[in-house]
């Protein structure tokens, strides 16, 4: 997942990325203007990341994660508009072993999803991307052994826009996203396929945009 | 909007339907057999240990003699490397007074209540034993538990150095809780190891000691 694919994955989503930023801050006043940002806290939960069975099940999952969520995009069509948006976590994890849990330590996450939005009715808006999700241990030990893992990572979700000016809105975000997760020491191991992991987050924060 | 949504909702469905798969977890069927046995009067005494997880770091002190703070550290490290959930941790501490276990050079001494006495033949250039006592209750282990490394011929000898490091990594894994030594010349814990590290057979081994309840505590300092 860290070899050429992703590489080149990550090199063209950054250069939509820079597009975004350059259009948002050196364009034409028109197109600048119809660029839409926004920024977004709260919090993020994920199902199990590895299921082991050795004697008892054990488990490891993340804990609720803080999340910021940063987003941009371009009109396209009429209804519908692209953009990237960002989505960094950061939490602690655990193993859960008959009714026992063992703090892992902590973990950060960052995914870069290029995506769609339209409308749904009213001030309510859908988003559907696709992207990749890196995992960055605090410290290289047990599942992470031998470092972080990158991941694809596709997802859906609501916006909720509530006007406060004649530029600024609140946002309302609800994300649901899936990848599928191991890791390199997870592989040496002997553990095969890999586990699915669905995350959905709820964050609220402020949008700048066109109306 | 139609014309999006109906593709996207599919697409999602079917990603639900694949979350249902896990990942797969390895056979730890190669372990050997890590509790030791003792004879009784009415049958067979098991007698298995863990460190729980309240008990972590597990602290060690070494005597400042044959770089052994060094191989102890280094002992340390493989082991933790073998587990996935912080099942095990240790540290090397400065004043023994604080010490869960005690590794020094020289031979073990004779005496004492010992449950067990882990002798280890090692390569020819040193050898070592783990003592581990019961207090009277016959339930817990006693601090501090106690490992000797000795080398046979003067330190700085060819292969001595190398002697001392994989004896105390063996060492180190009595003091785990791997009571019984391996039937395998490629596992460190082999009464005579050939080899430097732990093998696949010693993790699956630690995994499982790790993860069944143990017979014995260890007392409270």
């Amino acid at each position: 997942m860290t070899g050429y694919p992703s590489a080149a994955i990550l090199a063209c989503m950054r250069t939509i990325l820079a597009g975004l930023i350059i259009a948002a801050t050196v364009s034409p006043r028109a197109l600048q203007a119809q660029v839409d940002y926004n920024a977004r806290l709260g919090l993020t939960w994920a199902s199990t990341l590895v299921r082991d069975d050795i004697i008892e099940e054990v488990e490891v999952r993340q804990n609720l994660a803080p999340t910021l969520a940063l987003g941009a995009s371009l009109p396209i069509a009429p209804l519908y508009r692209a953009g990237l948006e960002v989505m960094l976590t950061s939490s602690g994890y655990h193993a859960s072993e008959a009714g026992t849990s063992t703090d892992l330590g902590t973990i950060n996450t960052g995914s870069i999803t290029l995506g769609l939005n339209g409308p749904v009715s009213g001030r309510l808006s859908w988003r559907a991307g696709a992207g990749l999700l890196g995992y960055w241990p605090k410290e290289e030990e047990g599942i992470f052994l031998q470092g972080g893992t990158t991941r694809f990572l596709a997802g859906i979700g609501l916006d909720y826009h509530a006007s406060v000016s004649s530029r600024w809105d609140i946002i309302g975000s609800l994300r649901y996203d899936y990848h599928r997760f191991s890791t390199e020491e997870l592989e040496a191991r002997g553990f095969s396929q890999t586990q699915g992991v669905q995350r959905i987050s709820a964050t609220v924060g402020i949008a700048r945009g066109t109306r | 909007m139609m014309r999006f949504t109906k593709p996207l909702l599919l697409a999602f469905a079917g990603c639900a339907l694949v979350s249902c798969a896990d990942i797969a977890a390895p056979s730890r069927g190669n372990a050997y057999e890590w509790r030791r046995l003792l004879s009784s009067g009415t049958g067979v005494d098991t007698f298995s240990f863990h460190w729980s997880t309240s008990d972590l770091p597990v602290k060690y002190w070494a005597e400042d003699s044959l770089n052994l703070p060094l191989h102890v550290q280094h002992g340390i490290d493989q082991w933790e490397a073998l587990f996935l959930y912080g099942e095990y941790k240790g540290v090397v501490v400065t004043d023994s007074n604080t010490a869960d276990v005690i590794v020094m050079t020289g031979i073990a001494p004779k005496g004492g209540f010992l449950v067990t006495r882990l002798e280890s033949g090692m390569a020819p250039e040193c050898q070592g034993a783990t003592d581990i006592e019961l207090t009277s209750t016959g339930q817990h282990i006693a601090r501090p538990i106690r490992v000797y490394v000795d080398p046979r011929f003067a330190p700085g000898s060819p292969g001595v150095d190398e002697c001392m490091a994989l004896t105390t990594t063996h060492e180190i894994g009595h003091t785990l809780g791997i009571f019984a030594h391996s039937p395998n010349t490629d596992d460190i814990m082999y009464a005579d190891p050939r080899v430097a590290t732990p093998s696949v057979r010693d993790r699956s081994t630690a995994e499982l000691a790790y993860h069944t309840p143990p017979t014995l505590t260890i007392d409270v300092p």
